[in-house]
């Protein structure tokens, strides 16, 4: 069995939310080997569309561009799921190419590549989170309860299922249409606080659950 | 004689008739010689500009002779004949706001016409006239007919005309004015009085004109219809001056109405449609882009039939309804991944093919890519490439098309699935069944998808859109329903969720994107579903409802059934979000986007604003288990002939 780990598991340790947070985002995924990451990323060609550190490229003359993807936004499931059936003109890359632990190992390596964050995770305050999250136009797009939103464009991220690092960057230097956030006017800190209101966030019960939507 | 008759001073210049306002411009003038004349029987006489003396005028002088040997009245005026040539079109309703430059209309179509064919419907509003006579024609496919001012009316107007101008609707225009400067009497009547009524509005007019005589107006009334009705569809205005409306139609005026045959929608080129079908059946990969597609009823079962022929996937823009939500070839929830994708891509009457293709991105360097693959092949069938003006810019970026058919797709849909019938070889069959089935296994993913998105926030409060929707849903799914609302702002909830799959169970949006249209086309709407006995239902966003909420007593007034619903996010929550991203991108104050965009500090109290203009009304309801009861309160109400609205308290989307 491969290893795993939880997200935000640490962002509690020794408060009183520990428990019931960790419990509401259980969120499993396999845990990658940075080390054979970098092989994958340099053995199967990613740096020639994606940069040499994942930085995305542009091509102005054929209108090409590849995002970057160092850190990715996409959760793992999300990230193994679009590099099996890619859209656009990015190649497929099928199980027999790269094998789900090489996918699990190249998504590590991706994230570690995140620049380094100056907050302290296991300090930080859901309550103050919610309270940044509402004031600092999170919510606008995201939802209240970070649920996504087709019209704007958001994605879901209530309860937020990437790591800490590759949020803080994507919030930073966001590669869609999302409007960036400096450190001028979040710091890490309050990212920090935001990421853990969002870890809160409950996983909803199953749609099949519910009559109304199954009509 | 039905002439105005005069007495011995108009004789005495020669002349035996005097139209209306000869008779009320003297009279003024009389007035005001009453008010000198006690000044003048004191000082010499008076002197003109030219030093000429200028008699006195006395009341005697100026009327001549007495009212009472005067015909006052007149059995048929020229607005008769108006509204004769009106209900020769067809036409059910005027919504208007009164005004004096149509006065004579007006009375004519409630007294003369009999209030019937046409109906006078009150608005309170230029803008909501338009935008009803908008969301009507959006149901019963033609227009309805709307009066107003030649000046503060047509302005009032404005916005809703190029909404509809936008979304190629027709909407049937006949504005007041006088033309004439002597015949107008008063200060008001100089102020509404204007050289050429139409060009402010002009430049999202499909055409108008200015009769100046009832023959001309007839011939110009039906030419305006018909203008109107040919696609693509737009605004036409008439002028119908205040003498040509209230003078007295002469006795040896020979009036006839022309005949109306509305124009056939142009066809696409044979050739230019072969070469389509020839192009979509070798795909292996093609896709349907259907924006405006369907015009009517028939265009939906015309696209299906496309569709299903070809077995390609369809994503429906839903500016028209234009294929069903739950068909199995409906991939408009996988848009970018198709459009990626593709290898022929058709589009049908889309108004901008180029967005729909591209990925651009709003950052301070604005950078757009196509999300096609290269050696794509595009095609466009629209009536747009038939109808182009210059000022605004509607016509959206230029898309670099294989083939570009100038003509309207609904009208093309038939010869196109019959030259793609005539390729298709068994061996071909069979490979697009295949693809179908694929389609039928994505759909029903797309549709889990949605339903596991929607649980998301699902007891949130403020209330869900997913949860608004859904409860919607519940309670009117078994009814004969139509969807009068504009569904983006409610993240296609309901097209995610719901099953749609007649014409009249979606209006499509706003055209131009001005703000206060979905009230009053969505009242408009339910006055066309009214016959039919439909259960009109309208999502309503709290900003557009504050531009022009007195169309709320028009459907209280009128007896319009309609179930609304407020998506109250209390705020203009499209620009909070525009707000954000300049203040992100100046890194100074993200927490300050409401300021100038919030609708709160008081927030608006829409269940008492609509109780005041005795519509039903109850909320604001921010648990989402109260919001379903209400709306079965409501129902009940609308289902008795009523208007009801439910205030519900949402997140922003």
């Amino acid at each position: 069995m491969s290893p795993s780990r939880r997200f935000g598991a640490g962002l509690f340790q020794g408060s009183p939310l520990a428990l019931f947070c960790c419990a509401a985002v259980a969120l499993v995924f396999p845990v990658g080997n940075t080390q054979n990451g970098k092989h994958v990323f340099e053995t199967h060609g990613c740096q020639q569309c994606h940069g040499n550190q994942g930085e995305g490229l542009s091509n102005a003359r054929t209108q090409d561009f590849a995002p970057r993807i160092a850190p990715t936004r996409l959760s793992q499931a999300a990230f193994a799921g679009f590099v099996r059936h890619p859209a656009g003109k990015m190649p497929s890359y099928p199980s027999q190419d790269v094998s789900d632990s090489e996918l699990a190992d190249l998504y590590a390596f991706l994230q570690s590549l995140a620049p380094a964050v100056k907050a302290d995770p296991s300090s930080a305050n859901a309550r103050n989170g919610e309270h940044l999250y509402m004031s600092y136009g999170c919510y606008e797009c995201h939802g209240d309860e970070g649920q996504g939103s087709t019209q704007t464009g958001a994605s879901r991220i209530g309860p937020i299922q990437i790591p800490f690092a590759p949020f803080v960057a994507y919030v930073r230097q966001p590669t869609a249409q999302m409007p960036p956030y400096s450190a001028k006017s979040v710091s890490d800190a309050e990212l920090a606080d935001i990421y853990a209101f969002l870890l809160t966030r409950s996983t909803p019960p199953a749609a099949k659950s519910i009559p109304l939507l199954n009509q | 004689m039905n002439y105005v008759q005069v007495g011995v001073a108009m004789a005495k210049s020669g002349r035996t008739s005097v139209k209306r306002r000869d008779f009320l411009k003297k009279a003024a003038v009389g007035a005001a010689a009453l008010a000198a004349t006690p000044r003048l029987t004191e000082a010499q006489p008076p002197r003109g500009a030219l030093g000429c003396p200028v008699a006195p005028i006395s009341p005697e002088t100026e009327f001549g002779t007495p009212p009472a040997m005067e015909v006052l009245t007149v059995d048929r005026s020229g607005s008769d004949f108006m509204v004769d040539v009106i209900k020769s079109l067809g036409i059910e309703y005027v919504c208007a706001n009164p005004g004096s430059a149509f006065r004579g209309l007006h009375e004519s179509v409630i007294n003369y016409g009999g209030n019937k064919g046409p109906e006078f419907i009150t608005c309170c509003h230029e803008e909501s006239s338009v935008a009803m006579a908008h969301g009507y024609a959006k149901i019963e496919g033609r227009p309805l007919a709307v009066f107003a001012h030649g000046t503060v009316g047509i302005q009032h107007a404005a916005m809703a005309i190029y909404n509809a101008y936008c979304d190629r609707v027709p909407v049937y225009i006949i504005a007041g004015n006088i033309l004439d400067a002597t015949k107008r009497i008063s200060a008001a009547e100089w102020v509404h009085s204007v050289q050429d009524a139409a060009a402010m509005v002009r430049d999202y007019l499909k055409w108008d004109d200015l009769p100046l005589s009832l023959p001309h107006f007839a011939e110009s009334a039906v030419r305006a219809y018909k203008i109107a009705m040919t696609p693509p569809m737009m605004p036409v205005l008439l002028i119908a001056d205040g003498e040509l409306q209230e003078n007295p139609i002469p006795d040896d005026l020979s009036l006839r109405i022309p005949k109306l045959a509305l124009a056939a929608p142009p066809q696409g080129d044979s050739g230019a449609v072969a070469e389509a079908a020839r192009l979509l059946v070798a795909a292996d990969n093609p896709v349907i882009i259907a924006d405006r597609a369907a015009r009517t009823p028939v265009g939906l079962t015309r696209l299906i039939e496309l569709a299903e022929t070809l077995q390609a996937p369809v994503i429906d823009q839903m500016w028209r309804m234009n294929f069903p939500s739950r068909h199995p070839l409906n991939q408009s929830q996988r848009s970018r991944e198709l459009v990626c994708n593709a290898d022929v891509i058709l589009g049908l009457e889309c108004s901008d093919f180029w967005n729909a293709l591209h990925s651009f991105r709003d950052q301070i360097n604005r950078t757009s890519v196509p999300l096609t693959k290269p050696g794509v092949k595009l095609i466009s069938i629209t009536a747009s490439d038939l109808f182009s003006k210059s000022n605004y810019q509607d016509f959206q970026r230029f898309p670099q098309v294989d083939l570009d058919i100038a003509a309207d797709a609904e009208a093309t849909l038939p010869s196109l699935t019959e030259s793609i019938r005539g390729l298709l070889t068994s061996d071909r069959k069979s490979v697009l069944q295949d693809r179908g089935a694929q389609f039928a296994i994505a759909r029903q993913e797309s549709l889990q998808r949605a339903r596991d998105a929607a649980a998301y926030a699902w007891d949130a409060s403020p209330i869900s859109t997913a949860r608004l929707c859904a409860e919607l849903w519940a309670n009117i799914k078994n009814e004969d329903w139509s969807l009068v609302s504009f569904t983006t702002f409610v993240n296609r909830w309901p097209q995610r969720l719901w099953s749609f799959d007649k014409y009249h169970q979606y209006i499509g949006g706003h055209g131009g994107a001005g703000v206060g249209y979905g009230a009053p086309a969505a009242v408009g709407a339910a006055l066309a579903n009214r016959k039919y006995g439909r259960l009109s239902v309208n999502i309503q966003c709290d900003g557009d409802l504050m531009y022009a909420p007195g169309v709320l007593w028009t459907a209280a007034h009128h007896r319009i059934p309609l179930l609304t619903v407020m998506h109250n996010n209390r705020a203009y929550h499209q620009e909070v979000m525009q707000v954000q991203i300049m203040a992100n991108r100046h890194s100074r104050g993200v927490d300050r986007a409401r300021i100038g965009t919030a609708i709160d500090d008081p927030t608006v109290d829409f269940t008492k604003l609509s109780q005041s203009m005795g519509v039903h009304a109850e909320g604001p309801i921010t648990d989402p288990k109260d919001l379903g009861p209400a709306i079965r309160r409501a129902l009940d109400v609308v289902k008795g002939g009523e208007p009801a609205l439910i205030d519900a308290y949402t997140q922003p989307r």
